[in-house]
C-alpha cells in the first residue's frame, strides 16, 4: 500500500473511524503477526499479542507524530513483547522455577508449549534472544538500519553488527 | 571497515533475508482477524464513552465552581461596613483644618517632641521625670487642638 494511502488511513484513525482501525489490522495485522509469532513460536500467544498491539494502537495513535508508521508501529509490538517477556518473567519467579534458565532460553521457549515448530523456528532459538529479536524487527517491519537504530537508541555499527551475526549463523544453520 | 568487508558484510544479510523469505511463518487465522477488528472497535467505543464521560464530569465540576462562586458573590458580594478601611481622621478634619493653623500645629508637636527627647536622654537632671510629665501633657492638648480646628 503506498504511503499516502497509509497516511490517509491514519488520519481516519486520529478522527475515530472504526473502518481505519480496521484498515490498519488488515494492513499491519499478518506482518505482525509473523514477527510475535517467530519470536514466540506460539501460536496462541502470537494472537493474544496481536489483539493486545491493536487495542493498544486506539490508545496510542494519537501519539504518533509522522515518520515511519511501519517502525513505529513495530516499535510498539517490540514493547509488548518485551512487556509480555517481564510478565512472564515475574510469573515464573512467584512460582519458584529456576530464573537462570528462563534468562538463557530464547523467547519462544518461554511463552510456553511450542507449536510444531518449522526448522527456521529451530535455528533463531539458537540466536540470542537481542538478535534474534532484531533480526525479526527487520525483517517484518523492513525499517532500515538507521530506523532501527534510532527506534533502539543504539549505534547503527552495533545493529548492523548483530544482524549480520544473527543472519549468517541462521544461515549456517538452515544449511 | 573497507569496501571488500562491507559488501561481504551485504551479501550476507541479503542471503539470510532470503532465508527469511523462503520460509514464511504462519499465518494468523482469518477467524483471529475477525476477532483483534472486534477488539479495536469495541476499545474505541470504549473510549469515546470514556471520553464523553470525562466531557461530562469536567461541565459538571465547571457549573459547580460557577454556581459556587454566584452564591458566594450573591452572599458576600455587599462588602460589609466591618470590611471597609477605616479613616484614622475624619475627612471632615482634613477639609474644614486651615493650612496655615496646621503647620502652626505641626512644629509646635515637632519642637515639644524634641524637648521631649532631650528631657527623657538627661538622665543627669534631678527634674527630669516632672518635665517629661510636663511636655507629654502639652503635647497630647497640641495634639488634640490640631483635630479641633
Amino acid at each position: 500500500m503506498a504511503q499516502h494511502d497509509i497516511d490517509r488511513v491514519i488520519i481516519g484513525c486520529n478522527k475515530g473511524d472504526e473502518g481505519c482501525f480496521t484498515q490498519l489490522v488488515d494492513i499491519y495485522g499478518r506482518r505482525c503477526f509473523g514477527y510475535f509469532y517467530r519470536l514466540t513460536g506460539n501460536r496462541d500467544l502470537s494472537d493474544e499479542l496481536l489483539s493486545e498491539l491493536f487495542v493498544k494502537l486506539v490508545e496510542k495513535i494519537s501519539t504518533y507524530r509522522g515518520g515511519s508508521f511501519d517502525g513505529w508501529i513495530f516499535t510498539m509490538a517490540s514493547n509488548i513483547f518485551h512487556d509480555h517477556l517481564r510478565f512472564k518473567q515475574r510469573q515464573t519467579r512467584l512460582l519458584d522455577e529456576h530464573s537462570k534458565r528462563i534468562m538463557s532460553q530464547s523467547a519462544g521457549t518461554i511463552s510456553g508449549k511450542d507449536d510444531d515448530a518449522d526448522k527456521l523456528q529451530m535455528a533463531l532459538r539458537e540466536l540470542d534472544s537481542d538478535v534474534q529479536e532484531l533480526v525479526m524487527m527487520r525483517f517484518y517491519s523492513q525499517m532500515s538500519f538507521k530506523e532501527i537504530a534510532e527506534s533502539r537508541r543504539e549505534p547503527i555499527g552495533t545493529i548492523l553488527s548483530k544482524v549480520h551475526r544473527g543472519l549468517k549463523k541462521l544461515r549456517e544453520l538452515m544449511g | 571497515m573497507d569496501e571488500a568487508a562491507a559488501r561481504q558484510m551485504a551479501e550476507d544479510i541479503e542471503k539470510g533475508e532470503k532465508i527469511l523469505g523462503a520460509n514464511q511463518s504462519p499465518q494468523p487465522d482469518e477467524r483471529v482477524l475477525a476477532e483483534v477488528k472486534k477488539s479495536v472497535v469495541a476499545a474505541l467505543r470504549q473510549r469515546r464513552t470514556v471520553v464523553f464521560q470525562k466531557r461530562i464530569l469536567g461541565a459538571a465540576v465547571a457549573a459547580a465552581v460557577i454556581v459556587a462562586s454566584v452564591l458566594v458573590i450573591m452572599r458576600y458580594g455587599n462588602t460589609p461596613a466591618g470590611n471597609q478601611q477605616t479613616r484614622l481622621i475624619a475627612s471632615s478634619v482634613w477639609e474644614g483644618a486651615d493650612d496655615a493653623d496646621v503647620t502652626v500645629l505641626k512644629a509646635e508637636i515637632e519642637n515639644i517632641q524634641s524637648e521631649l527627647s532631650e528631657a527623657q536622654s538627661d538622665d543627669a537632671g534631678g527634674n527630669g521625670s516632672a518635665a517629661v510629665d510636663d511636655l507629654e501633657t502639652e503635647l497630647i492638648e497640641v495634639n488634640g487642638d490640631i483635630w479641633k480646628g
